[in-house]
């Protein structure tokens, strides 16, 4: 086997240091700005790095608008999720969430604007959060991790509030005064204030657009279904269950999971499979044997990805439709750009094992990889 | 027109007829000059003008007695014939006069010749005397060109100016009346100032010559008394080597060690001197020497000028003879090579001790010709070591020093001037002769003074103090402590194969008390085999891999779990970490290609490293690093989810306390240990 070897440069220290820093580095979560020409990228060392979409994709591209316009220390652990709101960039890993403004980063002024943590039991260790998800129509951000809870927190006022009836969340007169008092009732209200139901801890989750109801995966190999109305759970999907998908040298574990309010496809240990809410059965098993990290609904295919260097294109058949290598070996996030404002920036990019981002143009071919 | 014609007809036929009649009368000339007539003189005393009516009076009278003739015979009769006769005699007469008239005309034309011709060689006469005077003329202004050309010698020398003249010049050579109006006789009284002057000062040399005369005189009785002092110090030293080395002050022998160090090539001495001030002053371990023939490096320097003046002949000779013959070129390059690598017979030695009582043996050369210096490297212990097989290299003289800077290998030379001179007599690189001349590493260079900058190929190199003592410090250190933490490795190795990871006590903090995972093998590997192997890729492909590095493999196994590491040692070990890769075989095989666990637990080794290196300087970190692996381990197969479909017990059931199993999207496994709980959390 031949290897091309690179010429070799005299490394001192430092250069070996931050070498071997970007070989073990692993980007976990991307969020697209708002409007639609950046891309935020997170890492183990809890760094985000912002990428500039346009300046990569427009025809004058050099090597140098392939690298961050600015990185930044946002978390002390790995930033395992980001969203988007329409002004905030909103990350989270190692138990806090924290907001940073679109327009200051971008003017590389990047002090964070709030930080809150979910209330979480007295722990020896902090428990992560693994998922962020926003609710648009309530306004609040639902987060998901280490402690086996959905904890919602409204954007407002930035209150972790009890998922009560409809008219509860959207109210504006729950000030900050209410969030101290919830804080002193701490205790006693902690059994309502979050959806319990998972036995270990949460992977995913997906919002069902039609119904406010929430979708969670876990390590229990479990995937739930929350009513955010009644804070109650509505349907519990034990996969690993049903034989048909079932792997157990993978475990149990669910992954990924995604929705279109009546379809859901979930994936990790077991194997990736495509459900019918309403039933719950499962309908499509797609052959796949390594374990699923991402996987999401594209037009009338499912993308997914995971362990393995491709991008996986799937019919509902379960027909494999393509395969797209990427640049690393093993893949966590995807991530469509389709914010309307900028057309142009219409890409698929996908992050996982490596400090690269590829970047897909189309969803056939790999033009490029952004990298730390 | 015909009257014409005829009259010149009739003179021809009268002269064709007349020839014979001539050359009679000639003779008959010849007799009547005796009779002093002269027809000649005649000539003078007639006219021609006359002559020439007389000869047309003639020559109409004959045609009329022709024409009478003619007439009368036409006529015919008895009495014709005697008027004819009678016309006849008339016709004769008048052709005698014609006859006359022919020859007068005949001397006048001579004579019209003759003096034609005097007359033009009287004008040749008078041309060639024009000529003679124009030819004086010019002679004549050429030599007073010449003589205005003329350049007095006086005017050549350097005169004192005019003003300084009649201030210094005494009256009666000045002579300032008469020499104010005239400048020629001013400039004559210059130059006899001039003339004066100089003698003056001629004697005043040869004043001083003799009083150098007796000056060297005077030295040399005094040298002659001073050398006879010598051999007297010379014993009182002797006399008092055993006081001095009775009280340990070596002065003789630094005294002598200062002596030699005038003989050594300017880097050399840089070195010299720098090394010994820096051991007096900040290093007593430090100890410098001087080895070598004193003699050949002084022989090499007696002829400095000649030396240089051969080697350039020889250059061009070789260009010659590169051109002119090929078979006998091998021969030949061998010995300009020879010539080209050839080291100056000193060197400098440097025995750097250390705290264990080890000791680097640093001898310095310097390449004459190539102007560069180079190291050899030796290290010696003060216990005898055993040699561990995979410890080949960590003490090797090749190796020890390597990149004691970054990326300063020591197999090029760092000359750029170089490499003109070695595409002369065919030397690809330096790389071939490294072993033989010790390696020409950078820090030598700045150790010496000799700085090449990169961009300029020829420039000139000069020993520079400043340089060398600027370095001398950094260096200093990091080969010492270079040294020891090679000794360590030597050490360490010895351990690892063996299948035992010593750790230090102060190291214990790190590793939970029960490990499991054994170290069973420990080998050096080549750098091809590195490169070959499937799961070093990432290490290869981001340029951490390169030929100067140590390679090893070490094996940790855990019943059927086997781990392959692949170890990268950057010679700059431990400020530069080793770099592990890893491969375990135990249900497939996995790399961290396809398992983020194998991932995390290389970065756990390498990337976070510095929790590892212990007590400063840090000896410790390839050990803590492969006892971290063995619990990493341990870590992960005990971590690991039991297949519900597989029958019977786990392989390796939990013994590690963990808070959780694992964490993130990632599924990590809790490797990182809590020190006084004894626990394993997620970093």
């Amino acid at each position: 086997m031949e290897r091309a070897v690179p010429h070799a440069v005299p490394l001192g220290q430092m250069e070996v240091f931050q070498a071997l820093q970007r070989l073990h580095m692993t980007i976990f979560s991307q969020s697209v700005s708002p409007c639609g020409k950046f891309l935020a990228a997170g890492n183990n060392y809890g760094q985000i790095a912002i990428f500039s979409l346009s300046a990569a994709l427009s025809s004058e591209a050099k090597e140098e608008s392939k690298k961050p316009v600015v990185t930044f220390q946002a978390h002390d652990g790995p930033v395992y999720s980001m969203v988007s709101t329409d002004r905030h960039l909103l990350s989270a890993g190692d138990g806090e969430v924290k907001a940073w403004l679109w327009a200051e980063i971008l003017k590389k002024g990047c002090k964070e604007l709030w930080r809150r943590q979910p209330p979480y039991r007295t722990s020896l260790e902090v428990p992560e959060i693994n998922a962020l998800l926003l609710v648009p129509k309530e306004n609040s951000l639902i987060l998901a991790g280490g402690d086996c809870q959905l904890h919602t927190m409204d954007l407002e006022t930035g209150a972790f509030t009890v998922s009560k009836p409809w008219s509860w969340g959207g109210q504006g007169w729950m000030g900050v005064g209410a969030f101290f008092l919830d804080l002193l009732l701490t205790a006693a209200l902690l059994l309502q204030r979050a959806l319990r139901g998972h036995t270990d801890y949460i992977h995913c989750l997906a919002l069902r657009e039609r119904s406010p109801e929430v979708l969670s995966g876990g390590e229990d190999g479990a995937v739930r279904l929350w009513d955010l109305r009644t804070a109650k759970e509505v349907q519990t999907i034990e996969v690993y269950k049903h034989e048909e998908c079932s792997r157990p040298h993978n475990g149990r574990w669910i992954g990924c999971l995604a929705t279109d309010s009546d379809w859901m496809v979930c994936g990790g240990g077991p194997a990736l499979t495509l459900w019918h809410l309403r039933s719950s059965t499962p309908t499509t098993i797609f052959p796949m044997r390594a374990p699923q990290k991402h996987v999401t609904f594209y037009q009338d295919l499912i993308l997914s990805a995971g362990q393995g260097r491709c991008v996986n294109q799937w019919q509902l058949s379960g027909e494999l439709k393509a395969q797209v290598p990427g640049s690393s070996p093993g893949l966590l996030s995807l991530s469509l750009n389709q914010q309307p404002a900028a057309p142009e920036c219409k890409v698929l990019t996908a992050a996982g094992n490596s400090c690269r981002v590829d970047v897909f143009t189309n969803l056939g071919y790999r033009a490029f990889s952004l990298s730390f | 027109m015909s009257s014409e014609s005829s009259k010149k007809r009739k003179p021809k036929v009268i002269r064709s007829d007349g020839a014979p009649a001539e050359g009679k009368r000639n003779r008959s000339d010849t007799e009547q000059e005796g009779k002093y007539y002269s027809e000649e003189a005649e000539v003078d005393l007639r006219d021609p003008g006359r002559d020439y009516e007389l000869y047309k009076y003639t020559c109409q009278e004959l045609q009329r007695l022709m024409a009478e003739i003619q007439d009368l015979k036409s006529r015919g009769g008895k009495d014709v014939a005697v008027e004819i006769e009678d016309r006849r005699i008339q016709s004769c007469v008048h052709f005698m006069t014609l006859k006359k008239l022919n020859r007068l005309a005949h001397i006048r034309l001579k004579k019209g010749r003759d003096q034609t011709h005097e007359a033009k060689q009287k004008v040749d006469a008078y041309h060639l005397q024009l000529q003679n005077l124009l030819y004086e003329v010019m002679h004549l202004q050429k030599e007073i060109t010449k003589c205005l050309e003329f350049k007095s010698k006086h005017e050549e020398i350097d005169l004192v100016s005019l003003e300084e003249f009649y201030k210094e010049a005494p009256p009666d050579i000045s002579k300032a009346e008469v020499t104010m109006g005239d400048p020629h006789q001013q400039t004559l009284a210059r130059l006899d100032w001039e003339l004066e002057q100089r003698k003056r000062l001629a004697e005043k040399y040869r004043e001083c010559l003799s009083n150098k005369e007796k000056i060297l005189k005077e030295i040399e009785v005094k040298k002659e008394y001073l050398s006879s002092l010598q051999p007297r110090l010379n014993s009182i030293m002797q006399a008092s080597l055993p006081v001095q080395e009775y009280l340990f002050m070596p002065f003789d022998q630094a005294h002598k060690q200062y002596e030699t160090a005038r003989h050594l090539p300017p880097p050399l001495y840089v070195l010299f001197v720098q090394a010994t001030a820096y051991g007096q002053a900040c290093d007593k371990t430090l100890s410098v020497a001087i080895e070598g023939s004193v003699d050949e490096a002084k022989a090499l320097f007696k002829p400095p000028e000649d030396s240089q003046d051969d080697e350039s002949d020889s250059d061009a000779e070789e260009e010659q003879t590169t051109k002119r013959r090929r078979p006998t070129l091998g021969v030949q390059l061998d010995d300009k090579r020879k010539e080209m690598l050839k080291r100056h017979p000193l060197s400098v030695m440097l025995d750097l001790k250390c705290k264990d009582d080890s000791v680097l043996h640093l001898t310095f050369y310097y390449l004459m010709n190539l102007n560069i210096m180079t190291v050899k490297a030796k290290v010696t212990t003060a216990t005898e070591l055993i040699t561990p097989i995979s410890a080949g290299d960590l003490l090797s003289p090749d190796s020890v020093l390597s990149c004691l800077y970054p990326g300063d290998h020591g197999k090029k030379t760092p000359n750029p001037a170089n490499q003109y001179q070695f595409d002369k007599v065919g030397i690809l690189t330096l790389r071939d002769y490294v072993l033989d001349l010790g390696h020409p590493y950078l820090w030598v260079q700045k150790l010496g003074g000799l700085h090449f900058p990169k961009e300029q190929p020829q420039h000139t190199v000069i020993a520079d103090h400043s340089l060398s003592a600027s370095h001398m410090e950094t260096t200093m250190k990091l080969l010492k402590t270079r040294v020891q933490s090679r000794l360590a490795l030597h050490k360490q190795f010895a351990s690892l194969e063996h299948g035992i990871v010593p750790v230090t006590n102060d190291c214990q903090c790190l590793f939970p008390a029960k490990v499991v995972s054994r170290l069973v093998k420990w080998v050096t590997i080549a750098h091809e085999d590195y490169m070959e192997l499937h799961f070093t890729k990432d290490i290869v492909e981001a340029g951490l891999a390169e030929d100067t590095n140590l390679y090893y493999m070490a094996l940790v196994e855990r019943g059927t779990a086997k781990l392959q590491a692949a170890v990268v040692l950057n010679p700059g070990y431990s400020s530069i970490p080793p770099i592990f890769q890893l491969c375990l075989n135990w249900k497939g095989e996995k790399t961290n290609s396809n398992d983020d666990n194998i991932r995390a637990m290389e970065s756990e080794v390498n990337v976070c490293y510095k929790e590892l290196c212990g007590p400063r300087p840090s000896h410790q970190l390839l050990t803590n690093q492969l006892q971290r692996l063995c619990v990493l381990l341990d870590v992960y197969l005990e971590t690991d989810s039991h297949d519900d479909s597989v029958e019977g017990p786990k392989e390796f059931p939990q013994e590690k306390m963990c808070l959780r199993l694992f964490r993130g999207p990632s599924r990590m496994k809790p490797f990182k240990y809590n020190h006084p709980q004894g626990f394993f959390s997620h970093r």
